[in-house]
């Protein structure tokens, strides 16, 4: 039977936004995962004779680099297409490693309260006050490019939103009847986290990690903007965008493409966080009228 | 319109045919809703009429369909229902055929509700004065006058300075004040029809029959007419002039609220009354209702009469057709094909009901004694005072002693509860279980969850939603080490002890009824055979069927496991029926305790006199007491 897939996996199919956000996200996650076979060249390929073509439906365009080429002679078909798999990876491990690093400490300071709790809010708020960007950054300095590193990087800096939202549903949670009944049925403390409060605050969680998806992605594109992020041997569309500066007075495509790319992918996924939220918060709004 | 012929006829049954003013006539009223594809009658031909200045009771169970009447009315019924046949004639005109502009402008002005919470159906951000001045504007009253009109309609609900309750908010008044501003609300356009669905359920007993009594008073002054929807037939008797009871959607039986619980004709009105306690009279035990009501989904497979599967004197007729209502006197009508026969059948039924115990201590020793148990709340900041929740009481119980603890919502009996389960610390004095004291350590607490378990009063918010039954019943399990099989036979074993099948243990709380969920979470706290059980209000959200269920449950308990009870309620004549002592609490005292019957019938306390006067009696020709305002109380509300 299908009863152990709750209901609300199925009402997310029918929400709009969803389905245009989740379309656009899962044409990306196959050209990501396709894309040896789907580009046209290899991203790092020069061709030195071929420096900034316009797209092939300009005058001057050639079909063997169908949306031009850039300063370096790099197709920019390619680029792209290389660049949503960062995009790809980012938008799916960010806000999972920002949900467990956040959900975690959210559990353990709204559940035990007391001195943890005073710690984990003293830390959330400090972190909280830094400006993202710049908190990012100073990791990446002290983490080096790569792909891993701007992950951990991101996780590391948004986890502490996850962190606050996350235990003002614990703290309604534990006020339960049902933590209660589970305290004098002599249920440790890990137990009661387990069975009782984490399987409350996973709507919440859903939610704000669909909001995270397009967050992180900008995140990964500011940091290869200023190239800290990937390595220079990696296409990604803050890098293509960066290099697209340069020569933007004499061919504008290599600038203004990558970024039509960005803006409809973050468009996209707030379809989809939007969309995520709306089915979320109805599901809720129903339990807690039946209950 | 097929069975308005039929209909027709019966009027004259439902109200005296005197040639009285008619404010709302219902006649066959079908509502529909399809599901799963088939067609099933949610309210089956529902047919009244509703004199001017009268009071028509609407009595039932959950799930009987009471409140879809308000909601037809008001044009609020939920997606897929329809009204498939009959009228609703409103001052001559037809209800249900009025343009949506019309019934718009009937709403608030000449239909008026009066809604089950008053704190939620205030707006929080709004003050009571903005939200009345809204309210006064919509139905025309120049924007001038509003003040001066809005004060007086809150002096006419007795509320004190109703000048300067203007600028407060919802939050900053009780529930009872809450409800006299509904009320005023409700009666300031001055409607013709009121309809109060469940107002007072919300309320403490005290506080209801102050809110009864002064809507009482308003309709007789204002001649207006009121449909009073609500489950608890004591007050229907006192509240209405006629009172309907519904089950499963159909008028069992219609009959001047003074006759309808003691010559009630229908076996359903009945088993209600015979499963209600009483304050009064000596205490017989309760007949209770097996089974519980089709769900609306089954209502197309039932032919006949739809209460003929719980009823104890159905007949292979009864599912053969659906009974006509008969006539059987003045103004009583009863939907029931075997109702003259039964006269004779109760008779003998009455004549075998033995007698009934309540839970007497089974020896003098004590199995938990709390000696100077006290509880304040340190205050927030300096500015506050700290709050004194309980003060400081001894208190002892012994194996088998079923003890009540009587107050009103705030007077310490729950933070007792919590305190004696050690789910609240205590500020001052110490607990006893067997002798041994108490301590902080692991060792105490695991002795204390062995010995003493707690029932919580919402088992919908105490059953985790996510687990199922057999899992909750055995949750004292999770942290030991055991074996599937041995679970799974407790499991069993326990959905035995409470009465539920064996294969509900596969299922999810949310799909059992409210009485199903209240027997796991009974049966949760049973699951280490413990010694004493505290249970904070575990009947009073329930139906009086299955109120008398749970409670003949309890005491089948306490024969067979011999625990004890702590009792905590509102419900006087719950803790009559079950406890043999009783301690009432007052702003975190003890004002009165002693042994029930002694108490009950010779309080010695005016606030415990107050308290039983407060509850509606069951004798139709009782004065009800607590009704009556003295000009002291109006003060003080």
């Amino acid at each position: 039977m299908m009863s152990f897939i709750p209901a609300w996996v199925f009402s997310l199919l029918r929400d709009n936004n969803i389905r245009i956000g989740g379309g656009f996200f899962l044409l990306l996650l196959i050209a990501a995962l396709f894309a040896p076979e789907l580009a046209p060249h290899d991203p790092n390929e020069q061709d030195l004779f071929n420096v900034l073509l316009p797209p092939m439906w300009e005058a001057g365009g050639s079909a063997d680099f169908p949306l031009g080429t850039d300063a370096l002679g790099q197709c920019v078909l390619s680029r792209l297409i290389y660049g949503a798999q960062v995009v790809v990876i980012i938008a799916l491990t960010a806000p999972v490693g920002a949900a467990i690093i956040g959900s975690i400490l959210a559990m353990i300071g709204g559940y035990f309260g007391g001195r943890s709790d005073w710690l984990i809010n003293r830390v959330v708020e400090t972190w909280l006050s830094f400006p993202a960007v710049v908190l990012a950054l100073i990791l990446m300095i002290a983490l080096s490019p790569g792909l891993h590193n701007v992950i951990i990087s991101i996780v590391l800096v948004d986890w502490a939103r996850f962190c606050k939202v996350l235990r003002a549903d614990v703290l309604v949670i534990r006020r339960r009847d049902y933590v209660a009944a589970a305290r004098i049925t002599g249920a440790r403390p890990a137990g009661i986290i387990i069975r009782d409060v984490f399987p409350g605050i996973i709507p919440t969680m859903i939610s704000l990690m669909a909001l995270e998806i397009s967050i992180a992605i900008v995140a990964e594109s500011i940091l290869s903007f200023v190239g800290m992020s990937v390595g220079p041997d990696v296409s990604s569309w803050g890098g293509m965008i960066s290099d697209g500066l340069s020569s933007m007075y004499s061919s504008p495509y290599p600038l203004l493409l990558p970024m039509i790319a960005m803006i409809l992918t973050v468009l996209a996924t707030t379809f989809l966080g939007q969309g995520v939220r709306q089915v979320v918060d109805l599901h809720l709004a129903e339990r807690t009228r039946e209950a | 319109m097929g069975n308005t012929m039929a209909v027709a006829d019966m009027e004259a049954v439902v109200f005296p045919r005197v040639e009285e003013d008619v404010l709302l006539k219902a006649e066959g009223l079908n509502l529909d809703v399809s599901i799963g594809g088939k067609t099933c009658r949610v309210l089956r031909d529902i047919s009244f009429t509703l004199p001017r200045g009268k009071t028509l009771g609407l009595v039932g169970e959950s799930g009987a369909g009471k409140s879809m009447l308000g909601r037809i009315i008001s044009r609020q019924i939920p997606a897929g229902f329809s009204v498939s046949s009959g009228s609703l004639m409103f001052d001559g005109e037809d209800l249900l055929q009025a343009s949506a502009r019309q019934h718009r402008d009937w709403l608030g002005k000449r239909i008026a509700f009066i809604p089950q919470e008053p704190m939620t159906a205030l707006n929080p951000v709004l003050t009571i004065g903005q939200q009345f001045t809204e309210h006064m504007l919509r139905f025309g009253v120049p924007a001038a006058e509003c003040e001066a009109r809005i004060i007086q309609a809150l002096e006419e609900v007795l509320l004190p300075e109703p000048a300067a309750l203007l600028s407060k908010y919802a939050f900053q008044l009780s529930g009872g004040m809450c409800q006299r501003v509904m009320i005023a609300m409700a009666f300031a356009s001055e409607p013709d029809l009121v309809i109060s669905d469940e107002a007072t359920t919300a309320l403490d007993v005290s506080t209801q029959a102050q809110v009864v009594r002064l809507l009482r008073d308003l309709q007789a002054r204002k001649g207006t007419s009121v449909i009073f929807v609500t489950h608890d037939m004591g007050l229907a008797t006192h509240a209405c002039d006629e009172v309907t009871v519904l089950y499963a959607g159909e008028m069992m039986e219609t009959a001047p609220a003074r006759n309808i619980f003691q010559h009630a004709s229908h076996p359903y009105t009945r088993a209600l009354r015979d499963a209600t306690p009483r304050l009064k009279g000596s205490v017989i035990p309760l007949k209770t209702l097996e089974g519980q009501m089709p769900g609306v989904e089954s209502f197309a497979d039932i032919p006949g009469c739809r209460f003929a599967s719980r009823c104890d004197y159905a007949a292979a007729s009864c599912n053969a057709g659906v009974p006509e209502r008969v006539s059987v006197s003045h103004g009583h009508s009863v939907r029931c094909a075997r109702y003259a026969e039964l006269e004779t059948l109760t008779a003998e039924q009455h004549s075998s009901s033995g007698t009934h115990q309540p839970g007497h201590a089974f020896s003098a020793r004590s199995v938990l004694q709390a000696s100077g148990i006290s509880k304040v709340y340190p205050a927030a900041n300096r500015r506050q005072k700290d709050k004194l929740a309980l003060a400081a009481m001894d208190f002892t119980i012994a194996p088998g002693e079923f003890i009540g603890i009587v107050g009103e919502s705030g007077s310490g009996k729950s933070t007792l509860g919590r305190m004696l389960m050690g789910l609240e610390d205590l500020t001052s004095g110490s607990i006893d279980i067997n002798g041994k004291t108490l301590g902080n350590d692991e060792a105490s607490w695991q002795r204390r969850i062995s010995l003493v378990q707690m029932i919580f009063q919402d088992a919908r918010s105490a059953l985790n939603p996510r687990r199922k039954v057999g899992q909750l019943l055995t949750q004292v399990m999770d942290s030991r080490p055991h074996q599937r099989l041995e679970r799974n036979m407790r499991m069993k074993e326990l959905a035995r002890d409470v009465g539920l099948a064996e294969q509900s243990v596969q299922r999810y709380p949310a799909q059992l009824s409210g009485g199903q969920r209240q027997r796991v979470n009974i049966g949760r706290s049973l699951c280490d055979l413990p010694q004493i059980l505290i249970a904070d209000e575990i009947v009073s959200g329930l139906d009086v069927s299955v109120q008398a269920q749970i409670m003949n449950l309890l005491l089948e308990l306490r024969r067979e496991h011999k625990v004890a009870l702590v009792l905590i309620s509102h419900d006087l004549s719950v803790v009559r029926y079950l406890c043999s002592r009783v301690l009432v609490m007052k702003n975190g005292e003890v004002i009165e305790s002693g042994e029930t019957e002694k108490v009950l019938s010779d309080p010695q306390h005016p606030y415990t006199r107050q308290l039983i006067a407060a509850v509606p009696p069951t004798d139709p020709d009782a004065v009800w007491p607590g009704a009556s305002f003295t000009d002291k109380e109006a003060g003080v509300l």
